[in-house]
């Protein structure tokens, strides 16, 4: 369905050189896996950051490969239990990965001190927060607001009213939960590159809405739109019990649908999935180009339709 | 999309789903009425276990499995519970799911239920509100349950001894399975404009009304 054109401008984001945003067809998706999240089999110590370094350094370096071949950037996804983790994962991060990197953690001190961290070694331009929501608190918002890092995703997910509607209410004016709209919050909290992530609920609870909601989002705001859609698939039981090539190709439709429906970046689940989502993203892309090519949108220099086809 | 709405079981629901009646065991039959992450041992038995984030395997709960949101998981477990009179013991143990802290949630819930938003209050979770139930959901929650705190033990012979012990301590829950139905999304419609989405050819798109427009 993402054969279109938006009316409203499409703003761009740049992230350590990795462009995010504009029309559909224009850019590459931006693909996000994630390391050391919770389960991670790599991890041995989820508190202190211990970790298989040489395992670690080989599923990076095979999300750098897919994005070099493929042409769809890769950002790291960077998920810590705490900032002691968090600061040995950055550590051994600059010594193998170069562009851009997400902070995440279930846990909001976590990741407001890891923005800190990254402020205070020089690499906060290199960092996006993960993320503002309706659950960033004033002590989150206070210690966030010290850092340098200028770019962030904001979670559109609203609990008091689930849906399309609700997710835009939350942006723009906080809905019934929250007194201004997320949007303006972040950039009072100095973010200026902004990031939409629809939030996806388990599905059967109304994950699909998380595919209207992106283009609703980009035609209304021309802010750049992603999501986690990989959630999606890991919450759906049936699945669960079904050989690992029926989970892939799931895996695989998910992004494509997501990026069919205007995203911009996908957070695409464990980075042991860049060789299931890389080639399906690429796809997407290409096909989109294709469909828009008469509708005045150039794809970049960078794109799969130069690289692949 | 799953909704639990309003739910006395025996009373007419708008889109009741019919072929979920309560058996004269206590509960709904079929039990449990909600899918989710768990595993169903005996309906008949008193206690029902939360593992919240640590994957314990239990033996004789009525039911058992993790919980790792302080939203939609809690929501699920309430209407899991509700609807079977057998269980009068929640436990909640394993280890809690650090920032969004469902094991506290729940216990909040059941200590001081929601606001007019329906934020749980006086959780410690991070997004802790219940958008499915009614408040008489909750307030049946309250009253038909009581919640063992043992949130961080993972011993699985430990809980079974308090599952042994609850089990022997209670009676079923004097009233009918409150009943969870799967209502319809409510469908609308919408004005349109002139299309923000331009597809060539003459055809729009409203996003907001998400219909395709074509011009003249």
């Amino acid at each position: 369905m993402n054969m279109f054109r938006f009316n409203k401008e499409q703003s761009v984001v740049n992230v350590a050189g990795v462009k995010l945003g504009g029309q559909p067809g224009e850019l590459p998706s931006v693909l996000c896996g994630t390391i050391f999240y919770q389960g991670h089999n790599i991890v041995e110590d989820h508190n202190r950051g211990v970790f298989d370094r040489k395992a670690a350094e080989g599923l990076i370096a095979r999300q750098a490969e897919l994005s070099l071949e493929t042409g769809c950037p890769g950002i790291l996804h960077i998920y810590s239990r705490s900032i002691e983790a968090f600061s040995r994962y950055l550590d051994f991060v600059d010594g193998v990965w170069t562009g851009p990197f997400i902070i995440d953690s279930a846990d909001a001190a976590t990741r407001a001190a890891a923005a800190a961290l990254v402020s205070e070694i020089g690499y906060a331009d290199r960092a996006i927060y993960n993320s503002i929501s309706v659950a960033t608190d004033e002590a989150e918002a206070l210690a966030i607001q010290g850092s340098e890092v200028d770019s962030a995703i904001i979670l559109a997910y609203n609990p008091s009213e689930p849906g399309v509607d609700g997710s835009l209410a939350i942006l723009e004016t906080g809905g019934q939960i929250c007194e201004k709209g997320l949007i303006e919050r972040a950039k009072v909290l100095g973010f200026s590159n902004l990031l939409i992530d629809p939030a996806v609920l388990p599905i059967g609870s109304g994950a699909g809405a998380a595919l209207r909601f992106s283009v609703a989002a980009k035609a209304r705001l021309g802010i750049p739109v992603g999501s986690g859609i990989h959630n999606a698939v890991s919450s759906w039981s049936w699945l669960s019990e079904r050989d690992k090539s029926i989970k892939r190709s799931c895996d695989a439709s998910a992004a494509a649908m997501q990026l069919l429906s205007a995203a911009d970046f996908l957070l695409y689940g464990p980075i042991e999935l860049a060789d299931t989502i890389f080639p399906a993203a690429a796809l997407a892309d290409i096909l989109v180009a294709e469909a828009v090519r008469d509708l005045d949108i150039v794809p970049a220099e960078t794109h799969p339709l130069h690289r692949l086809v | 999309m799953v909704v639990l709405t309003k739910t006395a079981c025996g009373k007419k629901d708008g889109d009741m789903t019919a072929e979920q009646k309560h058996d004269s065991n206590g509960c709904l039959d079929p039990w449990p009425p909600v899918r989710g992450d768990y595993h169903v041992c005996d309906p008949m038995a008193r206690v029902a276990v939360v593992t919240l984030a640590s994957p314990i395997t239990v033996q004789r709960a009525a039911i058992f499995g993790q919980c790792k949101t302080e939203n939609l998981g809690v929501e699920k477990i309430v209407a899991n519970v509700i609807s079977n009179c057998n269980i009068r013991f929640l436990i909640l143990c394993g280890l809690e799911s650090r920032g969004h802290m469902p094991g506290n949630t729940i216990l909040a819930l059941h200590r001081n239920g929601i606001d007019g938003q329906g934020r749980i209050i006086g959780s410690d979770g991070a997004i802790p509100f219940i958008q499915n139930l009614p408040v008489e959901a909750i307030r049946r929650f309250q009253d038909q349950v009581e919640l063992i705190d043992r949130i961080g033990l993972v011993d699985a012979l430990q809980i079974e001894e308090l599952i042994a012990r609850y089990s022997q301590i209670s009676e079923p829950y004097p009233a009918e399975p409150f009943q969870v139905v799967k209502r319809k999304a409510v469908t609308r419609l919408i004005a349109t404009g002139p299309g923000d989405l331009a597809l060539g050819a003459g055809v729009f798109m409203d996003s907001s009304a998400w219909i395709v427009l074509a011009g003249e």
